[in-house]
């Protein structure tokens, strides 16, 4: 994307269209009596409006480029995901351990034996949040 | 007298063994976590809000807000130390850093110090005695009222926080559509859930917060590489005499600007930091030290951010209406312990209520007695490689998020928030303005179902109530004088194009 203000523009109108155009499925009723599509309706056509303001005004400004680094954001994301999925289906401690030797993968540098000592800390930290405080997490 | 009969009460309440705990295990983790790079009062206050599940409603409110002050406390040190500027201490980088270079950094880190504690201790006063009579002003608010508040609010906020109106604004709205996600409560039909069992509640306010502040800051952080800090790790904490004496009169001043500022809708601490520094720019008696490091430049801003975040507690607490981000989390902490902040509040809980406010100060005190002499041990933390520390903040993002619900779906919720956030942070939108709408957003509609059909369905109800219509002639007001301000600069633009600010 070259223009970040003309992608910020696009961004706010696909969010207003997503709400507004799924509103239309609930009944809008009238103003003394409401239903529930009413309010989003009106809400994502003022989103709607703002939208297009900054899609119209980022023709006038000067272009600003974007710069989104895919690949630190995607090991993030995905290394929740695998805790939450591993945690599901194996158990929590599983979890931790993936989560720190996929997340680092996003460092400057990637080391088995800090992995290994970041892990065993966190899952001690995890152990005292369950049996210290009383969180109820599904440890093993 | 009864402002002090109602605090020697919540004196009597915060002094309990187990509230004092509390209290200082509150500020302790808050400052710690709150140094973190990346980690501001939001995300530490939703990082660490299951800590206080397990524990009595009393001792919960009290150590949560203890987690604020910390935080913020926190964030401080960070600015100061290691010039990281988040958005709750901008102000701190500027003097403290440039003090910091001097090698002052003791010095910065007790006037910061001693600042906050003379902030809070006046916010607290003006708190104790306006909180409860602003809450019989809120008995006299209708529907109407309540809408056209909350607009105000969304107004000030978007043009505090990110500076341009449209963005702010756009950010509100989709905090408000966020918040329609679930079942509506008057009719039971499900909104925007995609059929997905576990939206049918809603989206909580600990995934957004933790996806749009930690995830995001994390994968911020990871982008641009840090850099080292030139803290030379020795510190002197006590000032001489002479220096001392400085730090009062400015931290004076910041109190008064703080604790004004802090109760109007959409202030806080960050305007009220730049209020005081810009004021003592204007009147103190070492303006023109002030900017290369010195002490009125950090005493008069961090005397106003503690003031400021003190005082906001007023209006979520007297009218039941958070007026920015930090709040609005308080109050989603406050309902999740059963408590619905308003005007009822008070009467309803004095005991929370004047307990709350008197472990304000207490944990003025802590802050003063444990973490000032205490700073040097916690600035260990800043020696944790960045490589060590993201692994173990993304543990936390993924145990605070689950501990809400003890449910797993909910991380997929906080991860989707992170990919939103850092888009929303690469295209220069400010998240903290779509939390305030998040939490504003069912009350909004409520109200605004209501007035109408108290109305028959006349818009004519928002103007003619005397409350409202001021209030949305205000943002009436305000919008033309952004309109016109707008076309007169892009109308000077044309001519000269050279007097940009930079």
């Amino acid at each position: 994307m070259k223009d970040r203000n003309l992608a910020r523009g696009l961004f706010l109108v696909a969010i207003s269209l997503a709400f507004g155009l799924t509103s239309r499925n609930y009944s809008i009723g009238d103003f003394a009596r409401a239903g529930p599509g009413l309010f989003p309706a009106v809400v994502s056509a003022l989103l709607f409006l703002i939208g297009i303001a900054t899609v119209i005004r980022s023709f006038f400004v000067e272009r600003v480029p974007m710069d989104v680094h895919v690949k630190n954001i995607a090991i993030i994301l995905g290394s929740l995901c695998s805790f939450a999925l591993v945690s599901l289906f194996v158990n929590m401690i599983a979890g931790i351990v993936v989560m720190v030797f996929l997340s680092t993968l996003a460092g400057t540098s990637y080391s088995w034996k800090r992995n290994l000592k970041i892990s065993a800390g966190l899952v001690a930290m995890a152990l005292v949040f369950s049996k210290g405080l009383g969180l109820s997490l599904p440890l093993y | 007298m009864e402002v002090l009969n109602n605090l020697a009460f919540g004196f009597e309440h915060a002094l309990t063994l187990q509230n004092l705990m509390f209290c200082a295990l509150g500020c302790t983790v808050g400052t710690l976590v709150g140094l973190l790079p990346g980690l501001g009062p939001l995300a530490t206050i939703s990082l660490l809000l299951p800590l206080t599940y397990s524990i009595p409603t009393g001792g919960a409110l009290i150590m949560l807000a203890g987690i604020y002050y910390g935080a913020q406390y926190g964030d401080s040190v960070s600015a100061i130390t290691m010039k990281i500027p988040h958005a709750s201490s901008i102000v701190a980088c500027i003097d403290g850093y440039q003090m910091t270079l001097k090698g002052k950094t003791g010095l910065a880190l007790f006037t910061a110090g001693v600042s906050s504690f003379i902030g809070g201790t006046v916010a607290i006063v003006v708190l104790a005695w306006l909180a409860p009579v602003l809450g019989e002003v809120a008995f006299l608010f209708g529907p109407a009222d309540y809408c056209a508040l909350m607009l105000v609010g969304f107004v000030c906020v978007s043009f505090v926080t990110t500076g341009s109106l449209l963005n702010g604004m756009a950010m509100c709205l989709i905090g408000v559509l966020l918040g329609q996600i679930g079942t509506d409560v008057n009719s039971g039909v499900q909104r925007f859930t995609m059929d997905l069992p576990f939206l049918a509640d809603g989206i909580g306010i600990v995934s957004i917060a933790l996806g749009c502040f930690g995830i995001a800051e994390i994968t911020k952080n990871l982008d641009n590489r840090e850099e080292r800090s030139p803290f030379n790790g020795k510190i002197k904490l006590m000032p001489t005499w002479p220096e001392f004496k400085r730090i009062i009169p400015s931290a004076l001043r910041g109190s008064a600007v703080g604790s004004f500022l802090g109760i109007l809708p959409g202030g806080g601490p960050v305007i009220a930091q730049f209020a005081a520094y810009a004021i003592d720019k204007k009147v103190s008696k070492y303006k023109d030290e002030i900017g290369t490091g010195c002490i009125e430049g950090v005493a008069g801003q961090a005397a106003a951010d503690e003031a400021a975040a003190r005082t906001s507690f007023i209006p979520l607490m007297s009218i039941g209406i958070p007026e920015n981000a930090v709040m609005a989390l308080m109050m989603a902490a406050f309902i999740i312990k059963g408590i619905q902040p308003g005007p009822n509040m008070i009467a309803g809980h004095p005991d929370l209520f004047w307990g709350l406010v008197a472990s304000m100060w207490i944990g003025n005190v802590f802050l003063l007695v444990l973490n000032v002499p205490l700073v040097r041990y916690w600035l260990s933390v800043f020696k944790i490689p960045y490589n060590v520390l993201f692994p173990c903040i993304l543990f936390f993002c993924c145990i605070g998020t689950y501990s809400v619900n003890n449910n797993l779906d909910d991380i997929f919720i906080t991860a989707g928030f992170g990919l939103m956030g850092y888009l929303m942070m690469r295209l220069e939108l400010d998240a903290s303005p779509l939390m305030l709408g998040f939490i504003l957003g069912p009350m909004l509609e409520e109200n605004f179902r209501r007035a109408l059909l108290i109305s028959r369905g006349s818009f004519s109800t928002f103007i003619t109530r005397p409350i409202s219509g001021t209030l949305l002639s205000l943002i009436g007001l305000f919008i033309a004088w952004q309109l016109i301000a707008f076309i007169l600069q892009s109308r000077k633009k044309v001519a000269p194009a050279a007097e940009q600010p930079a």
